[in-house]
Formats: C-alpha cells, structure tokens, sequence
C-alpha cells in the first residue's frame, strides 16, 4: 500500500500529529490544579484514559489506580506507534521504544533477585517495548539462568551474563549504556538517521548532565561518576566530563553555563528543580527541531516524548492531590504548566 | 517484738547496725536523687531526639510521596526491589550510670553514598535519591531515640528499685532497729534497777543481822 522512505514518515507524521492535537493542553492542568483527586480522575474517564481507569479500577484505588491507568495508556500508546509506522521509520521507532524492555528486565532481575512474587513483578512492568506482555509474563516463570538465556540474541546478553560477579546497580547502568551504544551504531549518512542520532546524542547529554550534577552533590569520586557516564553525547564527550567531574560543585556549575543545555541551570534552588528544567528545556528544544524537519522522526519523537510528560505530569497531580500539596509545589515538579 | 536478748553486747551491736542502715540510707537516698537528676536530663534530650524523629519522618513521607508523584509507583516498588533490605550495622556496648549498666548503640551513621545504594543511577531520578537520603535519616534517628530510651527505661527501673530501698530503710528497717534498741536499753535499765533494789534489800537484811 505505501512505499519509500519518505511515505513513511508523511504517514507516521501525519498520525502522531493527530495523536498529539489529543494530547491535554496547558489549560486543562491549570482546570485540574483546582480540582480534587476524584474529580482529577473523573475529569480522566472523559478523556482517552477512560478506558485503562475502568480496566484497573476493580483492582486498584486512590492515586495506585492513577499510576497503573498511566502506565496501561502509555503502553498502548506506544504499541499503537510502533503498529502503525513501517519501514526504516518503525526500525528507529523500535530501537527507541527499547528502552521499555530494559525498564522491565531490570525489574524482573531484580524481583527475582528479591525472591519477589511474580505477580508484584508482574505489576511493574509496562509493555511498551519490543518484548509482548505474553513474553514478559513467560519470563517472569523462568529461573534467574533461563531469563538471562532467553536475551540471548539481544545486545543485553553481555551485561546481563555478568549478573552474580558485579553488583546489580553496575549491570543496570551497563544495561543503559548497551541501550544507547546500540543506537549510536545507527549509520548517520542519511538526514533522516542522522536527526534521530542527533536527538539520542542530545538525550544523553540531559541523562549525563543530571548524572553529573547528582553525583558530584553526593560527593562521589570522578571514576564513580565516570562510571555512570553514557558515552558518546552531542556536546559532552567523555574527555570533557572527565575534566568536568574532576571540578568542584561550583566551579562545574560556572563550566556547565556554555553547553546548549545551560539555560535549564540558571535558576535553580535544588537538584530536583533543575531536573525539572532540563526536562522544560528537552521539551522546546525538540519541539524547535520537530517544526524545523516536519516530515522526519522529530515530530514523532517530540509526540513520545510529550506523551511521557502528560502521564508524568498527571500522576505528579494525582499525588500531589492525594498528600494535600499546595498548588505551587505540584506545580514546581510538573513540566507542562 | 521479736525474740532478741536484752544484753549490752546485743545492743552495742544493734546501735552499730542502726548507724550503718542509716549511712547506707542516706547514701541510696543520694543515689535515688543523682538518679533522677540524670533521668530528667536525659528525659529532655530524649524528648528533643523524639521530636527531631518526627519531624524528620514526616519531611520523609513528603519526599516518598513527591518521588511517588514523580517516579510513580511502579518505579518506586522497582526501586524497592532493587535495595533490598541492607539492615544498618551496630554494636551494643555498656555503660555505667550509677551502677546502671544501659545500653550504647555504636553504629556507623546509615546515610550512604548514591553508588552504595543498590539502585541504578540511569533509571533513577534525583527524588528518589532524596527520598533515600531522608529516609536514612530516619534510620539513624530511630536509632538514637531507641538508645536513649532503652537508658531512659532502665534508669526509671533502677530509680524504682532504690526508691523502695530507701521507703523500706527510711520506714521500716531502721524505726524497728530503733524500737528494738529502746527495748534494749530499757530491759537494761529495768535489769540495773532491779539489781540495786536487790543490793539495796541485801544490804538491808546485812544491817538488821
């Protein structure tokens, strides 16, 4: 039916711009601010989260049953993308969305390692990747040995056979690390790839910058922090944050004012706040991408990244509902307002 | 009154009883008091390490609830799974307050670098980080209120005991000491009266012969 690269990303574009107009808007969260945890929730049965708030509700209530309907959206959100794009344009989709399959491995690992009941792993995970729910719940039967066999064929395999001889918190660093070398591995030649490459690269330099900044607070060693480093950033090679992590607190957060990201740190009170700016910055800097390349993986990539945010954004008001906070500390962890 | 001989030997020996049950009176009775001065003492320390808890738990709670808000708790439970239950390291050492051995929790603070604590930092955000660090804290508190406490505990017991001992001196053991030893020195007297009435009949009967 369709054909070429280029249908590909019309199609796929086209798509995510419907889903996105679908997307709650700025005055909606300024509505649900003043409203009530059950009225937040009731306002959601009206919206696309009817259907995974009626699923969960018979099993979870109170701000659980928020979380798990987010989650469920969220999922089937991305199942549905990664459904309907083709060609080199669901390949890049696919690769992207990998990071959900880490996110329940690592969850899996670390219930079995806990002697944790399945069924409590079971609700931690969240379907979005390349692995199906039935696949995921057979590895949630398996042994220890046997889950680490059936990846296999995945770029994880060497990491994850190193379970037992480092510790856990090493292999799911390592894990991510595999994640993103595997995108960079991803030949720039063409604009298309290479916009993608660029928006990973920009990617890990908000994880490495966050990494930093936390590590260097915690008064860890320059090796720690470089062990927890994702190589291959846009602006921060590695040499550069060996240099910066080697700075005192201060003297980095002065060196970090010439990056593309130093916007998000020019005020700030906590590290939290200052994550939350960089998520506000990573935000319009894709959205200034996305409108300068309409027809390429950026408005794609900008819908999923808003599409985390919303769920983000709606369980930080949902929470925040639920513990009595004020109106101006939801509002200081939300980064759509 | 109980069996007890009137003879000057028993009474000599029963006024040096007195004399010891008083000084050991007085000293359970300073005791008592260096006891209770060390309890109230200790009774505001523990009640400012208590209050310091407290607040200390419900700034944790927040900081659970906003990395909740956050992470969701999908990702909180996952963390959960991942630093798995390190109980924190102490060693119970005794010390000596009065004669009142309480226990000294020797532990190392619970507070640990973000690298030690069993959690990825990739897939972790800085609210769980803070959600940690407050809840270490917590740890440590409840540590220091459960030592203060446990000495609280046996100092109050401790206080109990000697105060029965000093009611038991002060009321009972030394007024019939007391008793016993005017008893004494009254047979005593009535034994000499007696025994002059005697030297007096026989000197009497002497004359009149």
């Amino acid at each position: 039916m369709f054909s070429g690269t280029k249908t590909a990303y019309a199609y796929i574009v086209a798509r995510t711009r419907v889903m996105k107009s679908r997307l709650l808007k700025p005055e909606d969260y300024k509505k649900m601010l003043n409203m009530s945890f059950d009225e937040i929730v009731r306002f959601l049965e009206e919206t696309e989260y009817k259907k995974e708030i009626d699923a969960v509700a018979y099993k979870y209530t109170g701000p659980r049953l928020l979380d798990y309907a987010l989650y469920a959206n969220l999922a089937k959100t991305y199942r549905k993308i990664y459904q309907v794009s083709f060609g080199e344009v669901k390949d890049l989709i696919g690769e992207y969305f990998a990071r959900w399959d880490l996110w329940n491995i690592i969850n899996i690992i670390r219930g079995k390692m806990a002697n944790v009941n399945p069924e409590i792993i079971e609700e931690t995970l969240v379907p979005a990747g390349q692995f199906s729910e039935a696949e995921l719940k057979s590895m949630l039967t398996k042994e220890m040995g046997e889950i680490v066999k059936s990846l296999e064929h995945t770029p994880y395999y060497n990491v994850l056979s190193k379970i037992g001889s480092i510790p856990m918190y090493k292999i799911e660093d390592e894990l991510y690390k595999a994640y993103y070398s595997k995108l960079l591995k991803i030949s720039a030649e063409r604009i298309e790839t290479k916009l993608f490459l660029n928006f990973i690269k920009m990617e890990i330099d908000i994880k490495n910058v966050k990494t930093l900044l936390r590590l260097k607070e915690s008064g860890e060693s320059t090796e720690e922090i470089i062990d927890c480093i994702i190589p291959g950033g846009y602006e921060l090679t590695e040499d550069e944050i060996r240099k910066l992590a080697s700075l005192s607190y201060e003297e980095l957060l002065k060196s970090l004012e010439d990056y593309w990201f130093s916007k998000a740190l020019e005020k700030f009170e906590s590290l939290s706040e200052a994550e939350v700016n960089f998520d506000r910055l990573w935000i319009e800097t894709i959205a200034k991408r996305a409108s300068n390349y309409p027809l390429s993986i950026l408005p794609v990539l900008q819908y999923i990244v808003l599409k985390k945010v919303e769920v983000d954004d709606l369980r930080i008001l949902g929470w925040g509902k639920w513990f009595n906070f004020s109106n101006e500390e939801i509002e200081k962890q939300m980064v759509i307002i | 009154m109980p069996e007890v001989q009137p003879t000057r030997m028993e009474l000599i020996k029963l006024r040096r009883r007195i004399r010891m049950a008083q000084r050991g009176h007085a000293l359970l009775k300073m005791k008592r008091d260096g006891l209770i001065m060390e309890f109230r003492q200790l009774l505001e320390e523990t009640k400012e390490a208590v209050n310091k808890m407290i607040q200390k738990y419900a700034e944790a709670q927040k900081k659970l609830a906003i990395a909740a808000a956050v992470d969701g708790t999908v990702a909180m439970r996952s963390i959960a799974l991942a630093s798995c239950q390190k109980p924190p390291e102490f060693v119970i050492m005794k010390k000596n307050i009065m004669g009142v051995v309480v226990p000294v929790i020797k532990r190392k603070p619970f507070k640990k670098k973000i690298s030690e604590r069993g959690y990825g930092i990739l897939s972790t955000s800085v609210r769980i980080d803070e959600a940690v660090e407050a809840y270490e804290d917590v740890v440590d508190a409840v540590l220091e209120v459960a030592e203060m406490e446990t000495t609280l505990r046996k100092l109050l017991e401790e206080i109990e005991r000697t105060k029965r001992r000093v009611n038991a001196l002060e009321y009972r053991v030394i007024p019939r000491m007391k008793e016993m030893a005017k008893f004494i020195a009254f047979k005593l007297e009535e034994m000499d009266r007696e025994n002059i009435i005697r030297l007096k009949k026989l000197k009497g009967k002497k004359a009149k012969a």
